[in-house]
């Protein structure tokens, strides 16, 4: 190695050497503190609080001693234990199925269930009624049409809290499913090989290696599910209110009806926040110290388990499984949307285009509702897509100190349930200084912060996957912070970006919950305006409109995929 | 205790043939490398053997059983074999006792029996301290000796080991070498042995078998494939070789650079274009003309480096062919200067094909 290197003269330090870096950065942490402990903060003065705002704890006191608000209380808690029971007795053996065995079709399996994963929840329900109410359901239609029952008998209905229970599965299972398949697809087969070759037989390795392996993923996917169950407000609100019984979002909801009580549903949001911190943390530890990652060498083939005949066996069991939330709700809709009673099968004298007319051109709201979806659509996920870059850098690059606060804001919101917001940021924006409400501003507010969680973790995953060597490379050649972020890494995130980008843009149109709490009549969504026309009877109007949001969603998401498929090889060339 | 004998045995995934009619005999209480370079088969001959992957044709026996043919595989389980993973697939769901005695508790043995191999096992493999840790948390030595530890603890008639070292740094691969030899030369089960690296293969192994696109080229002792390569395969995977050509003239010398150069090893088709191989250091390079003139070569000096311990040449033949000589340290020749080779006649090996 040359040791005399000539002295060259040394470069002299850059003139306008500000680094604005640090100020913009706090900035971003400042913005994150507004969109979270804002809001929080005022749930919890409005909860102890009575309407002198002198100090009480009455409010909790009625939510448990009251039957009005104990009865939601307990019905959640059965809804979202069920469904999570649910969820995991068929999920689990299907992410098996699709990711372990020689069962035809395990692609399109996958693909169905993605279907239902990116279904709007409250759109699933609608779909329900007009398939499940009992006198206009077209199953009970053709359940009296078959057996000859007497016109008000019914097989099934769907305004009960089974039917709601159920319905809830249907959307909630992807949850598990996808965590499930995803470990099975990672845990390499050497685990199960070294099993055999010790003498395992496949069912010894299957009972102390494999589920054993899928557990945690069973148990976090439980977890899941019973948290989207118990902070639904789309689902129970079209089910549950017509069927008289009320669950805690709906509860939370109808105390901003006239005459409005907000302390007592800032009162009962606060359990909802508990419960979701305690289940997350629960989550957590459920991988505890064994750190379910796979140590050493390159991962080997999974192995697959072969059925035999069952393989067409278990194909039908999970055709039939996808039933329901996929293709009778989609043959629901389609039908609704092209006949001219909602509830009558198409036929050639029934088909009409009136609806899409009517939709479209005749009704008023739809296009304030569709400009307003798309501005709030692409603001949010451009803003949120912006903050989750800009903080996620900060937190795998620590950039600066306290850093582990920012990363803790960008995901606490995981833990805020999207009703829960709602109030919070209803309270934070109807006073001085900030006079958001009926604005846009608020709902951006809101669709960012519940954005936020995951936009973070895949901005951090993707920022991961970059050595910072590659931007050290650049900033040793004079170039700020910023500068290296934008001209380094920035290109080589660039499909992680528009990937994150669109999740958050389908996040955002199907969002309702948050949404329903801070709407004012210029400022409605298509999700919204959904459940607004399912109030007034308008199955044949919802059915179209959500079969086009259902066609946004989908081509947005096929482009995400196309995008992250194309952009592999560079990343690779990246990390390496 | 069981010889493996693999016989005609090929895989074939679509047209192309992974494994290609290997016929190996195995005694038993021997280790034997399989040794090539990634992508030559012998990975997939060894799941074969472990009863991962079926056979397209050809048959393994044990003994005097077969376990695998077309027709029918007695599955990886009931083979009494044990296997190490080259990712070492240790369970990290369980504590290194618990991955260590999953064997033993498939074998029904009672407690009291476990808890003595257990001991002996942790022992010989020094991991007594880390009895109680999730694979998670050790290191990747460690980890290899808990790989190891699992397999040897159920005493299988058969040791499978898919290169096991090649997840290892450079010093603690070179010691585990040692360990992989000792441990087999202390408990002396039939190994079958995958490997890339050919120093590994030259410490641990009875009999190498170099394999090449799907076929064993040589097998053979170490000093077998080291000193007597039939191939230019083998010639230069295993050490450097200098592989040069030319028209054999008769049925023990060919022509090379004008000069007839004899050879041992296979009969020559005189006519034939025909590789010879030499070692660099078995070459002998001197400035004057040698008194002996068999297999002596003019030549010239065109890159020469000292490197401590020796001198590494290139030279370079009339004909334009590069010979690669390595020398003791002692006197340099200049680059540029013309010198005289020889090439030992017992040292240049004629290869087949």
């Amino acid at each position: 190695m040359t040791i005399a290197i000539p002295a060259t003269p040394a470069s002299k330090p850059r003139k306008f050497g500000i680094d604005v870096s640090k100020p913009v950065l706090l900035v971003f942490a400042a913005i994150l503190c507004v969109l979270i402990v804002m809001p929080l903060s005022w749930l919890v003065y409005y909860a102890f609080t009575d309407k002198n705002g002198a100090f009480t704890v009455a409010n909790f006191y009625r939510l448990v001693s009251d039957a009005d608000f104990l009865d939601p209380l307990l019905t959640t808690f059965a809804l979202a234990t069920l469904s999570a029971l649910i969820c995991c007795a068929v999920a689990a053996p299907m992410g098996w199925l699709v990711a372990r065995t020689d069962m035809p079709l395990r692609r399109t399996v996958r693909l169905l269930v993605t279907a239902s994963f990116v279904t709007p929840p409250f759109l699933g329900a609608i779909a329900w009624e007009l398939l499940a109410a009992p006198n206009s359901g077209l199953l009970n239609q053709l359940y009296r049409e078959i057996t000859g029952a007497s016109p008000d008998s019914h097989l099934l209905n769907i305004y009960t809290f089974t039917g709601l229970v159920f319905v809830i599965s249907c959307y909630t299972f992807p949850y598990v499913f996808v965590l499930v398949a995803n470990t099975l697809d990672r845990t390499p087969g050497d685990l199960e090989d070294a099993s055999a070759i010790l003498g395992g037989s496949t069912w010894d390795t299957a009972r102390r290696i494999t589920i054993p392996l899928a557990l945690p993923a069973v148990l976090a996917g439980a977890l899941v599910a019973f948290l989207q169950a118990m902070t639904l407000f789309g689902s129970p609100a079209i089910l549950a209110m017509p069927a008289g019984f009320h669950t805690i979002t709906t509860k939370i909801w109808s105390l901003f009806q006239f005459p409005p009580k907000p302390e007592l549903a800032a009162a009962a949001s606060l359990p909802l926040l508990v419960l979701t911190v305690m289940l997350l943390r629960a989550e957590h530890m459920v991988l505890g110290r064994r750190g379910y990652s796979v140590v050493g060498g390159k991962n080997s083939e999974p192995r697959i388990v072969r059925l035999g005949p069952w393989r067409w066996v278990m194909l039908t069991v999970a055709m039939l499984v996808l039933m329901c939330p996929v293709f009778l709700p989609y043959f629901a809709l389609l039908n609704a949307s092209f006949s001219k009673i909602a509830s009558h099968l198409v036929s050639l004298n029934n088909f009409t285009l009136q609806n899409l007319h009517f939709v479209f051109f005749e009704l008023s709201a739809t296009s304030l509702a569709l400009r307003n979806t798309f501005i709030l659509g692409i603001l949010s996920a451009t803003c949120g897509t912006v903050l989750a870059l800009v903080i996620s850098y900060v937190t795998t690059r620590k950039a600066v100190t306290g850093y582990r606060v920012l990363g803790f804001l960008a995901t606490a919101p995981v833990a805020i349930p999207g009703i829960v917001l709602g109030v919070g940021l209803f309270f934070t924006y109807t006073r001085p200084p900030f006079v958001l409400y009926g604005t846009l501003w608020i709902l951006l507010i809101a669709f960012v912060t519940l954005a936020m969680p995951a936009a973070y973790q895949q901005m951090q995953s993707a920022f991961r996957s970059v050595h910072p060597e590659l931007e050290d490379a650049s900033r040793i050649l004079g170039a700020t912070r910023l500068r290296a972020l934008w001209q380094i890494t920035a290109p080589l995130l660039r499909t992680s970006l528009i990937a994150t980008w669109c999740f958050v843009f389908v996040g955002v149109i199907r969002e309702l919950s948050a949404a329903i709490m801070l709407f004012t009549s210029q400022t409605k969504v298509l999700s919204v305006l959904i459940y607004d026309l399912n109030e007034s009877g308008d199955l044949a109007a919802i059915s179209v409109l959500g079969l086009f949001m259902l066609i946004i969603t989908f081509s947005v998401v096929a482009l995400a995929n196309s995008l992250r498929g194309r952009g592999n090889a560079r990343r690779n060339v990246a990390i390496g | 205790m069981a010889s493996v004998e693999l016989r005609g045995l090929t895989k074939r995934y679509g047209d192309v043939a992974v494994v290609d009619d290997i016929s190996l005999a195995i005694e038993h209480g021997h280790l034997v490398c399989l040794l090539g370079p990634s992508g030559c088969g012998k990975t997939t001959t060894l799941r074969l053997i472990a009863g991962f992957v079926e056979p397209s044709a050809g048959e393994i026996r044990v003994g005097d059983k077969l376990i695998s043919s077309p027709a029918q595989s007695l599955p990886p389980e009931r083979r009494n074999m044990s296997m190490i993973f080259q990712s070492y697939a240790l369970w990290p769901h369980m504590t290194v006792t618990e991955n260590i005695v999953y064997g033993l508790k498939l074998r029904k043995m009672d407690r009291d029996t476990i808890a003595k191999k257990l001991n002996a096992i942790l022992a010989t493999t020094r991991l007594a301290p880390l009895a109680e840790r999730y694979p998670g948390e050790l290191s990747g030595g460690q980890q290899q000796r808990v790989a190891l530890a699992r397999a040897l603890i159920v005493e299988p008639e058969t040791l499978l080991l898919d290169e096991p070292l090649s997840n290892l740094d450079a010093n603690l691969r070179e010691e585990m070498r040692f360990e992989v030899r000792r441990l087999h030369d202390a408990y002396r089960y039939t190994t079958v042995y995958v490997t890339h690296d050919q120093s590994e293969a030259m410490t641990t192994a009875d009999l190498i078998a170099v394999m090449n696109g799907g076929k064993i080229e040589q097998a053979g002792s170490p000093e077998d494939v080291y000193d007597r390569p039939r191939s230019e395969f083998v010639a230069r995977f295993i050490g450097s070789s200098n592989v040069v050509k030319g028209k054999a003239q008769d049925e023990a010398r060919i022509g090379l650079a004008g000069v007839p150069l004899r050879c041992v090893g296979a009969k020559l088709t005189p006519g034939a274009d025909t590789a010879v191989s030499i070692r660099p250091h078995d070459i002998r390079i001197s400035a004057a003309q040698p008194q002996a003139s068999e297999n002596a070569v003019p030549a010239t000096v065109t890159r020469q480096v000292f490197l401590g311990g020796s001198r590494d040449y290139m030279v370079e033949l009339k004909d334009g062919t590069q010979l690669r000589v390595v020398t003791a340290a002692g006197e340099g020749i200049a680059q540029g200067s013309t010198v005289w080779l020889v090439l030992p006649p017992e040292k240049c090996r004629a290869l087949m094909g």
